[in-house]
């Protein structure tokens, strides 16, 4: 593992927080592009922070249950890799902060 | 192989593979203390296990991908690590139990106790999967296990009543001992839904390369062999209900269990009671200790395989030894082999939702199973039994530890 | 595509199809300005030991030190070396070179190659 290297692993799960402390939401995943020889990340897709809405998306996976509305659809929130702070994956931090407050606010 | 001679294999391995120490244990109990009353526990058990041996069938043939690997990737370690921990101790228990159904067998053949015939069994069992050829000992298995449609001529030659079976098709509240009554019933569902005969099943289905075109094939041996094989076991409990209900017996130890064979066939109804309890269990052991070895390789990326060379898989053949080692230990104590059965099984009811959930969500995305995703009906109808068997497991097991048995 | 979805927790294979686990981890790199560009897959050493508790990691660690093989650590494959990515992830190695088959091979060696019959 390389200086300039960070766990994925680690950063999922992790809560992100902007500049004033305030949770945003979860690093769910990262959705990454190849690019030549490599393969780049493009976004850091965010989920939900609190427990409940958690356990509805993962019975929502089964159609039946959403079918009688127990659970709902999983929605993650993609932010461009720019926007998020990884270098200390156990703290993500969100860098830009007016552009994520307004795609929040669009949600 | 053309696929009309695979689902007739199927269905052998279905039928013959059916029953073991669980389903002959508690479909007889049944018998004895309720008569027909708990049929509808074992239509509903069948039909549960008949949607999840499809499934498994289908996400394998579709993603090619077996179950655990399947879980581990869609789920992540950590969701994988609490299934694993869940099924492996849940089919520990399953093998010691079958096990002991063996061993008990060889007891009654031979009158010698069953925990002498415990390291026997064990390493038996443990030699014909070292032998590594284990397509050619499942199919010997399965034809020996149709031994067991000696229970469906006792059945005949008793006068079971057919109208009695029907009419208890659909569930019925007891008159009394409602905590033995529904203990019972969770058992039976237990000893149907085995998370074993899915898991194993996906893993055959993977190493015999099905796809797409299986899908007919798959349906047909899963509702046709699990049916059968569930006609088996509720001919298992009419024989209880014929031989024992009448008498107000209960069945309490093992050795009491051959009569309902015997009393209708004579000597020959012991011999092969004595057949079927042996031969079924021991085709259970097989298959249940490979199927644990499958989880963890599976799950953790091993190489694994039912006809592969120990050297070329070596972690995974320590899991088999180890476990059928174990489990060897377990039945060598002397733990009356019925009562670990029967707990085992009212167990196995009690963690249907962690075995069956992440299973019905894998059969619900599109990523494995593609367009051949599963039916509100399949998904409903495993849902539901599988979360009122767990709730029922958890209030009745208690009462039945309070109760004793 | 997808990290999580559909790179963490693969299975793995060599180039000649052998099964070497699964992909326990990814390292990214993080370059100043640009994006983080995936670096390596990492596979077994107590990696995934580290997802389910940290400290269960450790302590299996130390345990594999004292009975396991000596050269137990994570294999870090770089993404050069990944030939696809779909039922499973193949990579451009042989596994029984890698330090991935170090546990198989010491089972091998010290307990299955020892019964008659492996």
């Amino acid at each position: 593992m390389g200086p300039s290297e960070i766990r994925f692993e680690d950063l999922i799960g992790k809560t992100v927080r902007n500049q004033y402390g305030r949770a945003i939401g979860r690093i769910e995943e990262a959705r990454v592009e190849p690019e030549g020889e490599d393969c780049l990340v493009t976004e850091f897709l965010i989920g939900p922070l609190e427990l409940w809405p958690r356990i509805l998306a993962f019975i929502g996976e089964v159609p039946t249950l959403r079918a009688v509305g127990l659970g709902h659809q999983r929605r993650l929130r993609p932010f461009p890799w720019h926007w998020i702070d990884v270098s200390d994956p156990k703290r993500p931090r969100l860098v830009e902060t007016v552009k994520a407050e307004k795609a929040e606010g669009a949600e | 192989m053309s696929k009309l001679l695979e689902i007739a294999l199927g269905l052998v391995t279905g039928i013959g593979g059916f029953l073991e120490a669980g389903s002959l244990a508690t479909s007889a109990q049944a018998g004895a203390a309720f008569g027909f009353q708990l049929v509808w526990a074992l239509a509903l058990g069948t039909i549960c296990i008949a949607f999840l041996v499809e499934m498994a069938g289908r996400l394998s043939a579709v993603s090619k991908h077996t179950l655990p690997d399947a879980m581990r990737e869609r789920f992540g370690v950590r969701f994988f690590v609490v299934v694993l921990v869940a099924v492996v101790l849940v089919s520990f228990l399953v093998l010691a139990s079958e096990i002991g159904g063996v061993a008990l067998a060889l007891q009654l053949a031979t009158g010698i106790r069953f925990q002498w015939w415990a390291p026997i069994v064990a390493v038996a069992v443990w030699l014909l999967l070292w032998a590594h050829n284990f397509s050619l000992v499942e199919k010997g298995a399965s034809l020996l296990g149709l031994v067991t449609l000696v229970f469906a001529v006792a059945a005949v030659k008793l006068h079971t009543p057919v109208h009695e079976i029907v009419a208890n098709l659909l569930p019925s509240v007891p008159h009394q001992e409602g905590a033995k009554y529904w203990f019972m019933a969770v058992s039976i569902i237990g000893a149907s839904v085995s998370p074993y005969l899915f898991y194993f099943y996906s893993a055959g289905a993977v190493e015999d390369h099905w796809d797409e075109d299986y899908l007919g094939v798959n349906r047909a041996i899963a509702g046709l062999g699990m049916s059968f094989g569930g006609g088996l076991a509720i001919a298992v409990l009419a024989c209880a209900a014929m031989v024992y209900h009448p008498r107000g017996i209960e069945i309490q130890h093992y050795e009491q269990i051959p009569l309902i064979l015997a009393e209708p066939l004579g000597r020959w109804g012991f011999i092969l009671f004595v057949a079927s309890l042996g031969i079924g269990c021991f085709g259970a052991a097989l298959e249940i200790a490979l199927q644990i070895a499958y989880l963890v390789a599976q799950g953790f990326g091993w190489n694994w395989g039912e006809n592969v060379k120990p050297r070329e898989a070596a972690r995974f053949s320590l899991t088999y030894t180890v476990m059928i080692f174990l489990a060897g230990l377990v039945i060598l104590t002397g733990i009356d082999p019925l009562k670990l059965t029967i707990f085992s099984m009212a167990i196995t009811a009690l963690s249907l939702p962690i075995t069956v959930v992440p299973l019905l969500i894998l059969m619900n995305d599109p990523q494995y199973v593609g367009e051949n995703g599963n039916h509100w009906i399949a998904n409903a109808a495993v849902l539901f039994i599988s979360i009122v068997a767990c709730i029922v497991a958890i209030v009745a097991i208690p009462l039945q530890l309070m109760g004793g048995s | 595509m997808e990290l999580g979805l559909e790179v963490l927790d693969q299975q793995v294979s060599d180039r000649g199809g052998e099964l070497m686990g699964k992909v326990d981890g990814i390292l990214l790199e993080l370059r100043p300005g640009k994006p983080p560009r995936v670096a390596h897959l990492v596979i077994g050493g107590g990696t995934a030991a580290r997802r389910v508790h940290p400290g269960l990691a450790d302590w299996l660690v130390r345990w594999r030190r004292r009975w396991g093989p000596k050269d137990d650590q994570p294999l870090e494959v770089p993404w050069s070396k990944v030939l696809k990515i779909g039922i499973d992830v193949q990579v451009d190695l042989d596994a029984r070179r890698t330090t991935a088959w170090a546990w198989e091979s010491w089972v091998l060696q010290h307990i299955i190659g020892r019964i008659p019959g492996a």
